[in-house]
């Protein structure tokens, strides 16, 4: 598993993976940091915003700012995963390598760990990064930066193990849309969730729920946003009867949420495995 | 399953819905033996090979490789395996790939023993070249350095020659003649009957997934096909004269006599004699593989 592992690696190092995406994020980083900077130094009917009006602002900004960024690990992790295993499997690469005394759940498992290492480490560089422009630039901190991190990591892991178990059945281009498409269920799953809520529309409220359940990646979402946002906005916006949506969560995400997607993540890499072990090379 | 055999097979079929790819493969081969398994494409040949090498479920029967159920991995351990459809990561050195192999076959892959790997199947000079650099040639001979780490018991070739020039396949001769030499048991998946019918001990024939003939050259090939003839006629044409001993073809200055075997030569000679004829040559002929491939394959070209 450690010779499958350290060759995906040597594979996104060779093949300038990472290095692209560093420099596509570290430019993305920049942007906004030039945008969070004029934003503290502009004026509004003459005065500069104080340091409040800074920090709601900041607060709203980083929210909508992570809320893109989970769109990109997620599409990241999909088009990681699903086209290299695919493609090895299609073009014969892993031909030789299967026949050789290993198992195939070494092969895949050496693979998903160096992809979920090098996704999670994507994820924990580019929003500290973020997070630490925004501070330079506002002098705002969200509260929670580890927290929301891990949460958008579980975001890259649920989309990782999804597009594994894809790719060991599909195509790549196949696999990689069945996982846009059950990403983008999760986040209509959520909508439903919040205006099922709204209404007060069981039906509707708990199809969101449920979709939410079967592909968690939204429900971590929420997870993440509640970590990002100030104490302050929490009590203020709850207190005038604002429902949870992508880009305010008024209750912190149970446990058992939590635990649930851990174990999602197991189980759908685990029948990625048995389903990789099984099918015809 | 007799364990002194290399490779044992019963009944081994694979069916992908309702298409049979393989039906009902029997094999056995013998330890150090060169095995050619020939038939023209599409006829289950890879399909074969990949359950062989573990790589697909067979959808029935059994099999042994190297006295261990097919797939097991201590088998495949001493397994060495070239694909049909050979790539390797393009990423990786022609040396990289070796020493990932030698690490997966669970071999020392000392860089002395790669090396001389390398020198062997003539691509020394470009061990630190990229493979995405590499010709179609060249990487078929970077697959058979990779299949022959750890030097294997049993070698897997599926179809080694197709990238390469004349001197390359010249090359992969001597190879396979080298393992022989070391007692290496050869599968090897060709329809390039000329390079199976050099090196070969036994071959079979496959056609719409079924082994149609199996045996020794001798067995296959070189059963006697007839007798051509070369004489002047006397009172009668020779093609009437010879008819009783087989069908006549007649081709230029001689006849083929086919069906005609080495007991009739006395009487058709004594035959031709009587009537009056010159009789300047009578040799026996015998058919050419590439023949009996047509014959057995229904005449489908090997494409």
């Amino acid at each position: 598993m450690i010779a499958f592992a350290l060759l995906t690696f040597r594979e996104l190092a060779r093949r300038k993976f990472v290095l692209t995406a560093l420099i596509a994020t570290a430019v993305l980083i920049a942007l906004t940091g030039w945008g969070f900077s004029y934003i503290a130094h502009s004026r509004h009917h003459g005065s500069v915003p104080t340091r409040m009006e800074l920090a709601v602002v900041s607060a709203n900004l980083v929210i909508l700012l992570a809320y893109l960024f989970s769109f990109i690990v997620a599409m990241l992790a999909v088009f990681v995963a699903a086209p290299s295993l695919a493609n090895d499997i299609e073009s014969g690469v892993l031909l030789p390598v299967a026949a050789r005394p290993i198992s195939r759940a070494s092969i895949l498992g050496g693979r998903t760990l160096a992809l979920g290492i090098v996704v999670c480490g994507y994820v924990a560089l580019a929003s500290m990064a973020e997070f630490l422009v925004v501070r330079a630039a506002t002098g705002y901190f969200p509260p929670h930066p580890a927290l929301a991190a891990g949460y958008l990591s579980l975001i890259a892991l649920v989309m990782l193990s999804l597009a594994t178990l894809a790719a060991s059945k599909l195509p790549g281009i196949a696999a990689g849309i069945v996982c846009v498409v059950c990403f983008g269920l999760a986040w209509m799953g959520g909508i439903a969730q919040t205006l099922g809520t709204y209404f007060e529309n069981d039906v509707i409220t708990h199809f969101g729920t449920i979709t939410q359940l079967l592909i968690p990646s939204d429900a971590m979402w929420r997870c993440a946003a509640y970590q990002l946002e100030p104490l302050a906005l929490i009590e203020r916006m709850s207190g005038e009867h604002v429902w949870s949506g992508p880009f305010f969560v008024a209750n912190p995400p149970p446990a058992a949420l939590v635990v649930w997607t851990l174990c999602w993540i197991a189980a759908i890499y685990a029948a990625a495995s048995r389903s990789f072990a099984l099918r015809d090379l | 399953m007799d364990s002194s055999s290399a490779l044992s097979t019963r009944g081994l079929s694979k069916r992908f819905g309702s298409v049979t790819a393989v039906a009902d493969l029997t094999l056995e081969i013998s330890r150090g033996e060169i095995f050619g398994f020939l038939g023209p494409n599409g006829a289950g040949k890879t399909t074969s090979v990949k359950m062989i090498a573990g790589l697909a479920a067979p959808s029935g029967g059994t099999g042994t490789l190297l006295g261990l159920p097919l797939g097991d991995r201590r088998a495949r351990r001493h397994l060495g395996y070239l694909p049909e459809l050979f790539r390797y990561q393009p990423w990786l050195t022609a040396y990289e790939v070796l020493v990932l192999h030698a690490r997966l076959a669970g071999c020392s892959g000392e860089r002395k023993t790669l090396n001389a790997l390398l020198e062997r199947v003539g691509l020394i000079e470009r061990r630190s070249a990229r493979v995405d650099t590499f010709s179609k040639g060249m990487q078929q001979r970077l697959g058979l350095a990779v299949a022959l780490i750890g030097d294997p018991q049993f070698v897997l070739l599926d179809e080694p020659t197709s990238a390469l020039d004349p001197l390359g396949r010249q090359e992969v001769r001597e190879l396979l003649r080298d393992l022989k030499a070391r007692s290496t048991t050869v599968f090897l998946n060709s329809h390039l009957l000329s390079e199976v019918e050099q090196v070969c001990d036994r071959v079979a024939f496959v056609t719409r997934g079924r082994i149609v003939a199996q045996g020794t050259l001798e067995e296959i090939a070189g059963a006697q096909r007839g007798v051509r003839v070369s004489a002047q006629a006397g009172r009668s044409p020779i093609a009437q004269l010879l008819q009783r001993f087989g069908n006549v073809h007649p081709n230029g200055k001689s006849v083929l006599v086919e069906g005609a075997g080495p007991k009739s030569v006395p009487a058709l000679v004594r035959a031709l004699v009587d009537d009056g004829a010159e009789v300047f040559a009578v040799e026996p002929v015998a058919a050419t593989l590439e023949q009996r491939f047509f014959e057995l394959t229904g005449g489908g070209g090997t494409q």
